[in-house]
């Protein structure tokens, strides 16, 4: 009896926490002509779901903005985990004076809430040129990435051993070399996991491109969906709503993906 | 900090020790530069900018005016920031209770069944959705006369004719729910990673004395989880007090500024009314707050280097 009790409630849950989603493929799929608020719940699904996304495409210009967030999301991580991993390098092996007071200092930096920087941020950027620029989100999704890396490398690097290290040097390598060659090999797999969990995080930030950026060729595409939600949010549900979906699907595919890899970047960062 | 492990590994060293130290210096500091300056100048310059304003009143333009502390008195007199406060606890606690107990109870039903991670999947998939889609999917469903009231009325159950999003405090718990809905699965996979590696012996022990269910929980699971529980719950709070995609996609902070949480706030005083002053205050206290929320957890993580 309890055998069945248990997969049951189980999965009676996750059918309630799957209601959403049906609500919006379903609604998403059909044309705005046809949507009614009555028949919310009525099934539907078809090409017209791929006519709704065009036309989000189209209407948020969300081409510039996609083709933006794919660059944030690849290079910010992408410097970050090297740079983070150099931290990490130089106090681990290259045993850097008081390397626990610059991890401190380099970690903190992720403590603080993000409302910390927003406003002379908004201000230095418009200052030095770089509001709303490419460059300028670049280099802040890169800074926001870069104590989590800089943690989880530093514990990843205590885990190889010292002789590896030693051996290096008797071979005549530089610390560059060792770097490059050994140690950043060594620890692909803690790499791709900051990578992926950070990748995620920028894909999905609103909060900064909202305040660094305006253009919509700059602008990320989360400030950008908000933007089609307010300005069509009440004649073409439909449109917004594929809109959504849309923007969602590369980061869920990739979670779905790489779970394994991901809970194990959650781990390693010890969440 | 002074708990840190620091391993005696330079006994062993093959190396001539006082060149190799200076060479090493060096390189130690051109690999340590980038990050450090990065850091510096991007996050902590900020930092402390932020924390002068609050003190101070400035609009952007011309120097900015001493005000001593009365930014900090207008946060706790003015009344929709009074409002503000209340939400952002209110989000504290519907935090901790919804997706964090929901997390829980999740993972001690699958961790140990058959195809349990296929059983999570439904949860996980909300994590990998961004606050904006979630706010986007729910504005939808909480439309007054939306699907949620119809399916209420459909069902025979009370509330359909709730306006969902416009009446305050309703907006506030409606939106904590969805926000519930897109991190209950994570932190149901993190009390997973915590179950799964506690030891067998005392759970099978306790299982054939006769312990199941109810009583294993509370005996064994419970005790063993605590130290992951803290964490679980410092990092909820942490997220909570900035909560803003959700609430800024749904409701905007509105109606009037109902349902307006202090990340929100910050962000209208700042961008918004141009009142860097007032904004920055609001963010030197998010901050407090945070830190204080996020001592129990960074001790853990400053102190012991686990295995993974």
């Amino acid at each position: 009896m309890t055998r069945f009790v248990r997969p049951a409630f189980l999965g009676l849950l996750g059918l309630v926490w799957l209601t959403p989603i049906y609500l919006i493929v379903v609604n998403a799929s059909r044309l705005p002509s046809e949507y009614s608020s009555r028949s919310v719940w009525k099934p539907a699904f078809g090409p017209d779901l791929w006519q709704n996304m065009t036309d989000a495409w189209e209407r948020a210009d969300l081409s510039a903005s996609a083709l933006s967030t794919a660059i944030y999301s690849v290079l910010g991580p992408l410097i970050a985990v090297l740079i983070g991993a150099a931290v990490g390098f130089a106090i681990v092996a290259l045993r850097l004076p008081h390397g626990f007071f610059w991890f401190v200092l380099v970690f903190g930096g992720t403590i603080f809430p993000l409302q910390m920087i927003l406003m002379p941020l908004f201000v230095g950027y418009a200052e030095t040129g770089l509001y709303n620029t490419r460059l300028g989100l670049i280099l802040v999704y890169t800074v926001i990435a870069v104590p989590f890396s800089a943690f989880v490398m530093r514990n990843f690097f205590s885990g190889i051993a010292r002789h590896v290290f030693e051996a290096a040097v008797v071979d005549g390598a530089t610390t560059w070399r060792i770097f490059w060659r050994i140690y950043l090999p060594m620890s692909a797999s803690a790499l791709v996991a900051i990578f992926i969990l950070q990748a995620t995080f920028i894909w999905n930030d609103l909060l900064l491109g909202l305040t660094l950026s305006q253009s919509s060729d700059v602008r990320p595409l989360m400030p950008a969906l908000t933007a089609l939600q307010s300005t069509y949010g009440g004649s073409a549900m439909p449109t917004v709503l594929a809109g959504g979906l849309l923007v969602s699907l590369p980061t869920v595919v990739l979670f779905l993906a790489t779970q394994r890899i991901f809970s194990r970047g959650l781990a390693l960062g010890q969440f | 900090m002074t708990l840190l492990r620091q391993p005696e590994r330079a006994a062993t060293s093959a190396l001539p020790a006082p060149r190799a130290r200076s060479t090493y210096r060096w390189s130690a500091w051109g690999f340590t530069a980038p990050g450090v300056l990065i850091v510096a100048v991007l996050l902590y310059l900020p930092f402390l900018w932020t924390t002068y304003l609050s003190f101070t009143r400035y609009n952007g333009l011309g120097a900015p005016e001493w005000l001593g502390l009365a930014n900090y008195e207008q946060m706790f007199s003015d009344p929709a920031l009074l409002t503000s406060l209340r939400n952002t606890a209110l989000w504290v606690v519907g935090t901790i209770v919804v997706p964090v107990g929901l997390g829980l109870l999740i993972a001690v039903l699958t961790y140990d069944m058959r195809f349990g991670s296929w059983f999570r999947l439904p949860f996980l998939i909300p994590y990998a959705i961004s606050g904006v889609a979630v706010g986007i999917i729910w504005s939808f469903v909480l439309q007054t006369d939306g699907a949620l009231s119809q399916a209420l009325s459909f069902l025979g159950l009370p509330g359909s004719d709730s306006r969902w999003l416009l009446d305050a405090p309703l907006n506030t718990f409606v939106m904590i729910g969805a926000a519930a809905w897109q991190a209950s699965g994570v932190n149901a996979l993190l009390f997973v990673i915590g179950l799964q590696s506690i030891p067998k012996e005392p759970v099978e022990a306790a299982r054939v004395d006769g312990a199941s269910g109810v009583r294993l929980f509370r005996s064994i699971l419970w005790p063993m989880l605590r130290p992951l529980t803290t964490v679980v719950i410092g990092l909820s709070i942490v997220a909570s007090l900035k909560t803003f995609d959700i609430v800024w996609v749904m409701t905007e902070g509105g109606p009037g500024r109902s349902s307006e949480t202090l990340a929100v706030t910050m962000y209208r005083e700042t961008f918004v009314r141009t009142e860097y002053g007032l904004g920055a205050a609001i963010s030197v206290f998010l901050t407090v707050v945070t830190l204080i929320a996020s001592i129990t957890y960074l001790r853990r993580q400053l102190s012991e280097r686990r295995a993974v």
